[in-house]
């Protein structure tokens, strides 16, 4: 093995341009599936961490009727009690329609989508309050948190605005309160609570007269992977009260479901990247085998047999995959580094969840290692099909 | 004298009905343990043909090659290169050195193939004896036209081959480096009793030798016994 070894590296050195074009040609197949990942599964990483942060939480408790009439607080202290939960707050969504006057002018009606939040429960089990890009969170029962894209509709309204907001009660009674604009919230990807206006729970629910109601709470876990034991046990533990618990992935299935959709035809799309990178590796091992009639018909004169050869030629696809395999995942690597390190945004958008995915890495490695070696089989075959007189010839 | 390679009825036909070649027919000779032989002929007698038949890197069309006594004939192909490299030497025109290999590495590389303990002392001992110790480590496109013939000479030795068969090794050589690498073949068919058949359209370079056999289109001319040569 090791003089085929030995000439194995050193036929495949003595043409650089061709060794070169193989390991590319390996380093792109590899560096392609990579940054398919970095982005694809970082930005669907990322949809699932802001709708973990800022609405779902890693556990979501809803009730089969839409309200959960059981007191929060029973449920909450329930969650508190369990050592790696961090946090549950309660929330209820509804529809408001504002007026604002700013600086006598008056902009008309608008319908918005409401979040009432425990302001004190919520900074704990979620980071919406730190999207606040001007002013503070809702710190009181007349204070209201505008998205950004809700604030410029109303005409850029700003933080110390009074604006007058109106929902309707259970009852079809309009009801009416006055706040004050106490923060304008912005994230980037607009995953938070860019399109909501945010106020205190207790007054969403005196508005609507829906005192000891809540539409969901929101739980933080220490160790997410235990979502669904914890699912579990809260289910166990009130079993007549037709609620619903539900872990992210559940919770936000219908958002996620169509993305990875499109993950998985983004990774096949890498595949195939991959796959045309070995036909290049096939087309350069046909040039080296080409290139090296004259040696295997001396090496055939001299007593070696076919096997020897395709051992020879198998050896090179071998390092090519190797090398271009290393290299590769050296490049892939390198740009999930920077892309975690610099938390990686496109126009602005929501930062990519970058993360070092260790068996899709080994993967993707032993794949276009394994392609490279199939790919070098063919032109091995044709090495050892050169009769030594024939060969002999190009001498 | 024990008889090491034994042509018999020897014929090599290529091509089919009217395109039909005969480069060989009805050869027979047979060449002793120790004997220096050269095969001479115009271009086109068939002597290239005949050397690649007794090489076994092509086969003929009826007749039979026995080297060391085994008929070389109806081996398979895996066999006739064990055969090939454990029983035979070349030196070809061109030297046909490998240039991604040293030296030495080239010449090892015949007793590496057949799996021969000893390649690298046995490779040095070669390469002292025919001048090239000093160019163990260089490249083979780094050395002269005569210092590769040396080098191939050495490598066609390397198995200690029954038959060395040497393709016009003086062919593309000038006339001082002609004269070195004959008298190293003769030496060394000499000194360690090896059989030599040299192929070569001029004996003039050669001087003395044990017999010589002249191929005529496709057949044997004459074949001059040691005492009608000298």
């Amino acid at each position: 093995m090791e003089y085929r070894l030995r000439l194995a590296k050193r036929m495949l050195f003595s043409r650089r341009g061709s060794l070169i074009g193989a390991i590319l040609a390996v380093t792109v197949g590899i560096l392609v599936i990579h940054v398919n990942f970095v982005i694809f599964q970082g930005l669907y990483d990322a949809i699932v961490r802001d709708i973990t942060e800022y609405s779902n939480g890693d556990i979501l408790i809803t009730d089969e009727s839409n309200l959960i009439e059981k007191s929060d607080q029973i449920l909450i202290n329930w969650f508190e009690r369990v050592p790696y939960v961090t946090a549950a707050a309660p929330r209820l969504s509804s529809t408001g329609s504002i007026n604002i006057t700013t600086a006598n002018y008056q902009v008309q009606e608008k319908r918005i989508p409401l979040l009432g939040v425990d302001p004190l429960r919520d900074i704990q089990a979620s980071t919406a309050h730190a999207t606040v890009a001007e002013g503070s969170y809702v710190y009181a029962r007349n204070s209201i948190v505008l998205g950004s894209n809700v604030a410029r509709d109303l005409g850029g309204v700003r933080v110390g605005d009074s604006i007058q907001m109106g929902v309707v009660d259970r009852w079809g009674q309009d009801q009416v309160q006055r706040f004050i604009v106490s923060g304008i919230a912005r994230s980037p990807g607009g995953q938070g609570l860019d399109f909501l206006a945010v106020v205190h729970i207790d007054t969403l629910r005196d508005m609507l007269d829906r005192e000891g109601y809540t539409g969901s709470i929101m739980v933080r876990l220490e160790d997410p992977s235990k979502a669904a034991e914890l699912r579990d046990m809260f289910l166990a533990s009130f079993p007549n009260d037709d609620l619903v618990a539900e872990t992210i992935e559940e919770s936000a299935e219908q958002q996620l479901a169509g993305f990875r959709s499109g993950i998985a035809m983004i990774n096949m799309i890498g595949y195939f990247g991959m796959m045309s990178s070995a036909f290049a590796i096939v087309t350069i091992q046909m040039m080296l085998v080409n290139g090296k009639t004259r040696e295997i018909g001396i090496m055939r004169s001299i007593g070696a047999k076919r096997r020897d050869i395709l051992v020879i030629f198998l050896l090179q696809g071998i390092l090519i995959g190797l090398i271009g395999a290393t290299v590769g995942t050296a490049a892939g690597l390198g740009f999930t580094f920077y892309a975690k390190e610099t938390k990686l945004t496109f126009n602005n958008s929501l930062p990519l969840e970058v993360s070092y995915n260790w068996p899709a890495i080994i993967q993707t490695a032993l794949t276009s290692f394994g392609l490279a070696l199939l790919a070098s089989l063919y032109p091995s075959y044709r090495a050892t099909r050169m009769l030594p007189i024939e060969a002999m010839r190009y001498v | 004298m024990s008889s090491v390679l034994k042509v018999s009825g020897l014929s090599r036909t290529f091509g089919r009905g009217d395109y039909q070649v005969n480069a060989l027919m009805d050869i027979n000779f047979s060449i002793n343990r120790g004997e220096f032989v050269l095969i001479v002929g115009s271009s086109g007698s068939g002597k290239s043909t005949l050397l690649n038949q007794m090489g076994l890197l092509d086969r003929p069309t009826t007749g039979t090659i026995h080297i060391d006594g085994v008929n070389t004939t109806n081996m398979n192909e895996g066999r006739t290169s064990s055969f090939r490299n454990r029983k035979l030497g070349f030196i070809f025109q061109f030297s046909n050195l490998l240039t991604d290999l040293t030296v030495l590495e080239n010449v090892m590389l015949p007793m590496q193939i057949s799996g021969r303990r000893g390649a690298r002392e046995y490779a040095i001992e070669l390469l002292g004896a025919v001048g090239l110790r000093d160019y163990l480590h260089k490249r083979t496109d780094r050395i002269s036209g005569g210092q590769a013939q040396r080098v191939a000479v050495a490598r066609g030795l390397a198995n200690k081959p029954s038959v060395v068969l040497a393709d016009e090794p003086t062919g593309n050589l000038d006339s001082a480096n002609s004269a070195d690498v004959v008298q190293l073949m003769k030496s060394m068919s000499k000194q360690l009793n090896q059989t030599f058949v040299v192929v070569t359209h001029d004996t003039e370079d050669f001087g003395d030798v044990d017999r010589i056999i002249r191929l005529k289109d496709g057949r044997i001319l004459s074949e001059m016994a040691p005492e009608v040569v000298s």
